[in-house]
């Protein structure tokens, strides 16, 4: 079914699209810059971080990039000072949430929510931290579980079902006392659907999920790779 | 049976009228969760079981909720030929009775709420009979008189699990007109013409939604009835499915027909399980009558509905979170678009709908459009059901078309504040609505003008506050609320929630700072804004407006530490205590009486209170109001312990010694200076902690003796002067210094005052009697009350002639009339509203009652009328009826036509007193709008920083403890001020009484004061109330339930 | 010229950002022709002076100790910089924070002690019940993240304010 092309605005400049695309992709394509956490490319959209939300004329809400497809004609803002704000205060939420050590962190130097928050400026937390005692999961003969860096963007949960299809992972409790299982609630190491594959690993944007094992110079991550297996497994890109 | 035709329908309708109106009495009882919680299943079985016994020919039915909750259990009861009775508050030792009166063809009028003669349940009308004049019909009793029932059309009346009862009042009357006389397409055009919006809070446009759904052209297509109400205090769709469960599947299967969906899922609350059950039941039975199912009235249609048990997360009313959930997924929603008509349960068409929006077709479906906007505003007509709850007399279920203003919420359904509190503010929308302060009650209930407060409708819980409800409690409750139910998805709910959890739990611990508010509101704009589903993004509403709309109990955690309404534990040690303007420790010195140590309780009492066989008197007694106690038998009779234990300390011996224990606590002289302009209780409260903090006080006074309004406008028979003698006596002898005789403003200004002081003082209070524009006022004869009352106890000699009329209703007004009494005067109190208005102590006014004092209410003062001479010879009034609700919560008196008068040489007028601007203007200190002095709330510094005011100089006319508390505040502020230390602590001592509070109180009486007979006391001046005995006080020390016992917290 | 009175302070921290701040080599040279210094591991003075411009705070503030002090410099300094992690964010002296006080010496003194077990009391001070960035206890006008923050990063801010300017750290820092 061939897709009718739309046009859109972005900043001020038009931009062509398909329909069914999202802002993101749209923004991405055109080489516009909108930052995220919990989208990953190849598996289907959450909408959580809520990083990605921009102000579209017209609309009195803000919509999240990741998962609003574009329509012609829209005009689409991606940073004002009040995105910037609230943004920043996202990445504030989660810097406080649990204990991220970034010095002493497995991803120090190639984690995205230290990036992204080096990126939009944030130098400080203005809201107390919180340092729950959190598990770490080693049962796991070659991936530790580490939920103290866990900011629950659930790309593990989404990689591993959609891409996998083994579906170890998911989200237990809610609100504040959410944390991410696998199966059910049991250690990993015991985990019989788990296949070892590491994509969950490769997918995880911060040091919740590692190799065991490897240094800090060693445990980068790449998740074109994911991206590209999704091409091939037919899960939608 | 199945219906087929109209032949067999009305054949059902037929078999259903006869079990509605049989050929016998018919007794049903109200049996929603709401009636079986207050034990209507012992009603029911008590009836059966003495009819069974008695062999009576009684039909006996089980029906739904009448929405009267505070009067539940409600029965009805109904002869043939006769109206309807709801009778209320039935309990199972009422059953014989009730049986005994209606085998005589009576009613039990004692307990009759009221009648219905015929109804319309819209689908059909029910003639039920006339007859009963005495009791009101039910649209005549206040609670009913403004509701319009369109939802709750049957709820109440007819049996629950009977679908002949529903068919009987025209139930599936209107899915048969639809399906046999309609077009989908006009019927979808006349829901979109009744312009009905979502009744789960959103108002979108049902109608829109619908055809949205019949467009989509993807199958199969679902039709969601949301019944996950989770609102606390909300139970409006409960106890619509429990008594009326049939107009929820008819609107649910003639949504299918209109839209094309063959499938309908209710998802409904595990908690609600008689609703599950008589859910269950209904859908069985419409598919028995050819209602639901396969081939529906014969006519090819196949709909069919089922049950889903929802476990209770509130995000699950969050439609995309429900469709997770049936699903099988847990309940997290997820961003729309694409909306549910696009893509929805299994990725299908789907349309959800409020419980209560399917209760409207029927009716619309049966009486057009037109009829349906003629109820309700334009932009939203028709009705919304609330549940009414909170701080109101009349609780329950209400339906009131969309538009109606609160005021009428409150007090002409809900009948006002309990105890005659006053009510502080309106929660709507539960956790995702907010608070409307009471001078905004104008406005209008729909769903615009609730959103531009800040609020929303919501899916209709409506909680009343009063004063005794704290809103920094009130908007961390609901954020707690939130918190746990947040679904933990997106990050500015998750944890944004928890940091604003955080700050409110630190206002609420007296730990707050003012940066944490402003936090708080980037916080709650921030969650709003950025959140994923609506529970985010509502979830601050509560906060947003709280922080708007009473900003000042914020800051008064946060700057004073003080909550108002005694609920934050860690702020208040008790309620009494709390309210106390001097917040004096009153279980403390009830305890040390009962452990009969009198001259410890004297010290707590007078450290606390350095006037305490005064206020033992006259106080308003704010703390009485809130006892606790009141909840058992009644409050605790506060007032007249500490004036006998101040008055036993007093007349003994103990005196002096007593008088040297409290010098003994005076701290090191400090050498700073203060200067007090006033010397009523409000000074002398000043002065008397000033000195104790080691300060030179000295107080200036026009008059020639200390005391002010206790001196001068507080009768004698109320107030000895021998006892404020006494009183003062230890102010003196802490070395205040009094300069009498002396007018500031007049005789010293206050520039030369600051040269001379530290600090100043202004607590000059409120001596200037408001002006009146009355005809004749200028006739000799015409005094104002204040005026009078100084005369009066400065022995002057006042010429009242044979009748005094009094104009006014408050304590001034009392005083003047029991004074004109006294001096052999026949005294008629004129008052313009009722007598529970009146703003007079209620003791004094019943005893101003005893002593043969004449009142006539509703009446205002229109002209004095005058002899040739220029001497009072009449009042006229003009009668004045209650009207509409004004912001002070009661009815405003409305002039009429009707003139009476009353003769009389005397008028006293006691309207009002105002501060005297001669001194503030002078001295170029600001005043507020209302006339009195303007200070900060927290420093009660004014405009000159040296300068600090207080009492009624600043607050109005208020009474003598609110004086004093401002006098203890303000040297408490001085001294911080002088000293930059927060000293006022270091005056008190450390106490060892008992912990144990009473073990199980049992219901005591208050142990109420001798006093002297009216017909003797009118006689003279003195005094009236001889006060509690000791083994009174010693009753009334034990009745204190100690609620300044923290429990552990382990 | 009159020169700018800087000080440093070394509270719960590594030292490494001192040793960063050293590490800016020649260009110290340059630096010290426009300070005083006149407080810090790096002098020799015993107590921190009145009316000092600018203070370069290194560690978390984890004891009454710490907390004293930084009071007492807040009070005391024009200019206040949280320098590196663990002012900033509290960073490794928070990793103590989910547990109890209490727990945690008995942990090390008692349960983890060879010989000698027992809690030191005599000269020590005592920990704050969680260690926290320097926001929390007192002002802070810039906040400097890095462990350590770079030299360079640390030369650029120094210079920047000697200058009298706000430096733009946007981008240019980052935790850990």
């Amino acid at each position: 079914m061939p897709l009718h092309k739309v046009s859109i605005r972005i900043d001020g400049e038009y931009v062509e699209a398909r329909e069914g695309q999202t802002i993101l992709e749209v923004a991405r394509a055109a080489g516009k810059y909108i930052p995220t956490l919990c989208y990953l490319a190849g598996v289907s959209p959450s909408g959580a971080c809520r990083l990605c939300v921009v102000e579209v004329s017209g609309v009195g809400r803000l919509l999240p990039s990741c998962t609003t497809a574009v329509q012609d004609g829209m005009s689409v803002t991606t940073n004002s000072e009040k995105l910037a704000r609230y943004r920043r205060m996202v990445l504030e939420f989660l810097l406080t949430e649990r204990n991220h050590y970034c010095s002493v962190c497995v991803s120090n130097g190639h984690c995205e929510l230290q990036s992204m928050a080096a990126k939009l400026g944030v130098t400080h937390v203005r809201y107390p931290y919180t340092y729950p005692a959190l598990p770490v999961d080693v049962s796991h003969p070659r991936f530790v579980l580490d939920h103290n860096r866990c900011i629950l963007c659930t790309r593990c949960v989404r990689v591993c079902d959609e891409v996998e299809g083994a579906h170890v992972w998911d989200i237990a409790s809610r609100g504040i006392r959410s944390m991410l299982v696998s199966e059910l609630n049991k250690p990993w190491g015991e985990s019989k659907s788990c296949t070892s594959c590491g994509k969950c690993v490769q997918a995880c944007p911060t040091g919740a999920l590692a190799e065991k094992g490897w240094a800090v110079e060693e445990m980068t991550k790449s998740h074109e790779n994911i991206s590209r297996l999704a091409v091939k497994r037919g899960v939608r890109v | 049976m199945r219906i087929q035709d109209l032949s067999s329908y009305n054949a059902v309708r037929q078999a259903g009228l006869d079990k509605l109106l049989p050929q016998k009495p018919r007794i049903a009882v109200g049996m929603g969760t709401c009636g079986t919680g207050n034990g209507a299943e012992g009603v029911f079985h008590a009836f059966a079981d003495e009819i069974g016994q008695r062999g009576l020919d009684v039909q006996l039915a089980r029906v739904g909720c009448f929405g009267f909750c505070a009067q539940e259990p409600l029965v009805n009861v109904w002869l043939p030929g006769r109206p309807l009775v709801v009778l209320r508050r039935v309990q199972p030792n009422d059953v014989p009775r009730i049986l005994d009166d209606l085998y005589l063809g009576r009613i039990t009028e004692s307990l009759a709420l009221c009648k219905i003669e015929e109804w319309d349940h819209l689908t059909g009308q029910i003639h039920y009979g006339r007859g009963y004049p005495d009791i009101p019909l039910w649209n005549e009793i206040p609670f009913f008189r403004g509701q319009k029932k369109i939802v709750l059309r049957n709820c109440g009346l007819i049996a629950a699990d009977d679908i002949e009862e529903y068919i009987a009042v025209g139930g599936y009357q209107s899915l048969y007109k639809v399906l046999i006389d309609g077009t989908p397409d006009a019927a979808i055009e006349q829901i979109k013409a009744a312009k009905l919006r979502g009744r789960g809070g959103a108002g979108y446009p049902t109608g829109l939604k619908w055809e949205a759904l019949r467009k989509a052209k993807e199958e199969p297509k679902y039709l969601i009835c949301n019944a996950d109400e989770g609102d606390p205090g909300a139970y409006m769709n409960r106890n619509e499915i429990e008594s009326d469960p049939h107009s929820l599947l008819e609107g649910m299967i003639i949504g299918g027909y209109l839209t094309g969906a063959h499938e309908g899922i209710i998802y409904v609350r595990a908690e609600y399980p008689l609703a599950v059950h008589r859910l269950s039941r209904a859908i069985e039975q419409a598919k028995q009558y050819g209602v639901l199912g396969e081939n529906i009235l014969g006519r090819g249609f196949n709909f069919n509905i089922s049950l889903v048990e929802g476990a209770g997360a509130f995000v699950c009313g969050e439609e995309t979170a429900l469709i997770a959930s049936l699903e099988g997924h847990a309940g997290r929603p997820r961003p729309r678009p694409p909306f549910p008509a696009q893509k929805g349960l299994y990725g299908k068409p789907t349309n959800i709908n409020n419980v209560e929006t399917w209760y409207n077709i029927a009716p619309i479906i049966a009486k057009g459009a037109a009829w349906f906007n003629e109820t309700g505003s334009s932009k939203s007509p028709g009705t919304k059901v609330f549940s009414l709850v909170g701080k109101v007399n009349n609780t329950g279920l209400i339906e009131m078309p969309l538009g109606t203003p609160l005021k009428t919420f409150v007090y002409d359904v809900g009948g006002g504040g309990i105890n005659g509190r006053q009510i502080k503010a309106v929660q709507t929308g539960g956790p995702s609505g907010g608070c409307i302060p009471q001078d905004m009650f104008d406005t209008p209930v729909d769903y615009e003008t609730l959103a531009k407060l800040g609020s929303i409708m919501g899916s209709g819980g409506m909680v009343v506050m009063d004063e005794d409800n704290c809103m920094v409690d009130v908007a961390r409750y609901f954020i707690e609320f939130t918190h746990s139910e947040s679904c933990g998805k997106c990050v500015p709910c998750r944890v944004g929630l928890d940091k604003a959890l955080k700050i409110l739990n630190a206002f609420t611990d007296g730990k707050g700072t003012e940066a944490d508010l402003d936090s708080l509101d980037e916080l709650g704009r921030m969650i709003r804004d950025m959140s994923l589903c609506g529970l985010g993004q509502t979830a601050p509403n509560p906060v947003l407006t709280t922080m708007r709309h009473f900003r000042h109990e914020f800051e008064d955690h946060i700057r004073a530490n003080r909550c108002r309404a005694g609920v934050c534990e860690n702020l208040a040690l008790s309620p009494c205590e709390n309210s106390c303007p001097l917040h004096m420790n009153i279980p403390r010195f009830l305890q040390l009486y009962k452990e009969d140590r009198l001259e410890e309780a004297f010290e707590s009492v007078v450290m606390d209170n350095p006037l305490p066989a005064s206020t033992g008197r006259v106080c308003q007694h704010p703390c009485e109001d809130r006892c606790r106690r009141t909840n058992l038998d009644s409050a605790i009779n506060i007032r007249d312990v500490h004036r006998y234990i101040a008055d036993s300390i007093y007349a003994s011996d103990r005196y002096p010694a007593m008088i040297e224990r409290i010098l003994a606590r005076k701290l090191a002289p400090t050498g700073k200076k203060v200067g007090i302009v006033g010397a009523g209780p409000a000074g002398l409260a000043c002065a008397f902690y000033l000195s104790l903090l080691g300060h030179e006080a000295t107080i200036y006074d026009s008059n020639a003796a200390a005391g002010g309004m206790l001196r001068y406008a507080l009768p004698e028979y109320r107030l000895p002067e021998h006892v404020l003698d006494k009183e003062i006596e230890l102010i003196e002898r802490l070395g205040v210094k009094f300069v009498f005789n002396t007018t500031v403003g007049r005789d010293l200004s206050l520039d030369e005052l600051e040269a001379q002081y530290d600090a100043v003082f202004l607590a000059m209070g409120t001596w200037k009697e408001a002006s009146a524009r009355l005809p004749g006022i200028e006739l000799r004869g015409v005094m104002p009350a204040l005026g009078f009352l100084e005369a009066v106890s400065k022995g002057e000699k006042v010429n009242l002639g044979k009748r005094v009329a009094v104009i006014g209703g408050g304590n001034s007004a009392i005083d003047s009339a029991r004074t004109a009494l006294r001096m052999g005067a026949e005294v008629t109190v004129i008052y313009r509203r009722e007598r529970k208005d009146m703003p007079a102590i209620k003791e004094e006014v019943e005893a101003a009652e005893a002593e043969g004092a004449n009142f006539v209410y509703l009446a205002a003062p229109h002209r004095i009328v005058g002899t040739t001479d220029g001497r009072v010879k009449a009042i006229e009034v003009v009668k004045t009826r209650l009207g509409e609700f004004d912001t002070s919560g009661r009815r405003k008196p409305v002039p009429t036509e009707e003139i009476q008068v009353f003769k009389c040489d005397t008028v006293i007028l006691a309207i009002g007193e105002r501060v005297d601007d001669a001194l503030p203007r002078a001295s170029g200190l600001k005043l507020t709008d209302s006339g009195t002095i303007a200070a900060d709330r927290y420093t009660l510094q004014t405009s000159r920083p040296k300068v600090y005011a207080g009492g009624d100089v600043i607050s109005g006319a208020a009474n003598v403890v609110n004086a004093m508390g401002y006098g203890k505040k303000a040297a408490r502020l001085i001294d911080q001020h002088l000293m930059e230390d927060k000293r006022i602590a270091k005056l008190s001592r450390k106490w060892e009484y008992d912990q144990t509070p009473p073990a199980s109180p049992s219901k005591e009486p208050r142990q109420l004061p001798g006093q002297l007979d009216p017909l003797e006391r009118v006689k003279s001046f003195a005094e009236v109330t001889t006060g509690l005995t000791a083994l009174q006080v010693l009753h009334e020390a034990e009745r204190c339930l100690r609620c300044d016992v923290k429990a552990n917290g382990d | 010229m009159k020169k700018v009175k800087v000080a440093t302070v070394w509270l719960d921290g590594c030292s490494g950002c001192h040793m960063s701040f050293l590490d800016i080599d020649e260009a110290i040279a340059a630096v010290a022709q426009k300070i005083d210094l006149v407080y810090g591991p790096l002098v020799d003075a015993q107590e921190f002076p009145e009316d000092v411009d600018l203070v370069l705070v290194e560690g978390a503030v984890s004891s009454q100790e710490d907390l004293a002090k930084i009071q007492l410099i807040r009070e005391r300094s024009k200019y206040l910089v949280a320098l590196g992690d663990c002012a900033v964010t509290s960073n490794v002296p928070a990793m103590r924070n989910a547990f109890p006080v209490r727990k945690l010496l008995d942990r090390v003194y008692v349960e983890g002690a060879e010989q000698n077990p027992g809690v030191p009391a005599d000269g020590v001070p005592k920990l704050l019940k969680r260690a926290v960035p320097v926001h929390e206890a007192v002002k802070v006008d810039l906040h400097v993240p890095g462990c350590p923050p770079a030299a360079g990063t640390i030369l650029y801010v120094l210079s920047e304010l000697l200058e009298g300017r706000m430096p733009d750290l946007s981008s240019k820092v980052r935790f850990g």
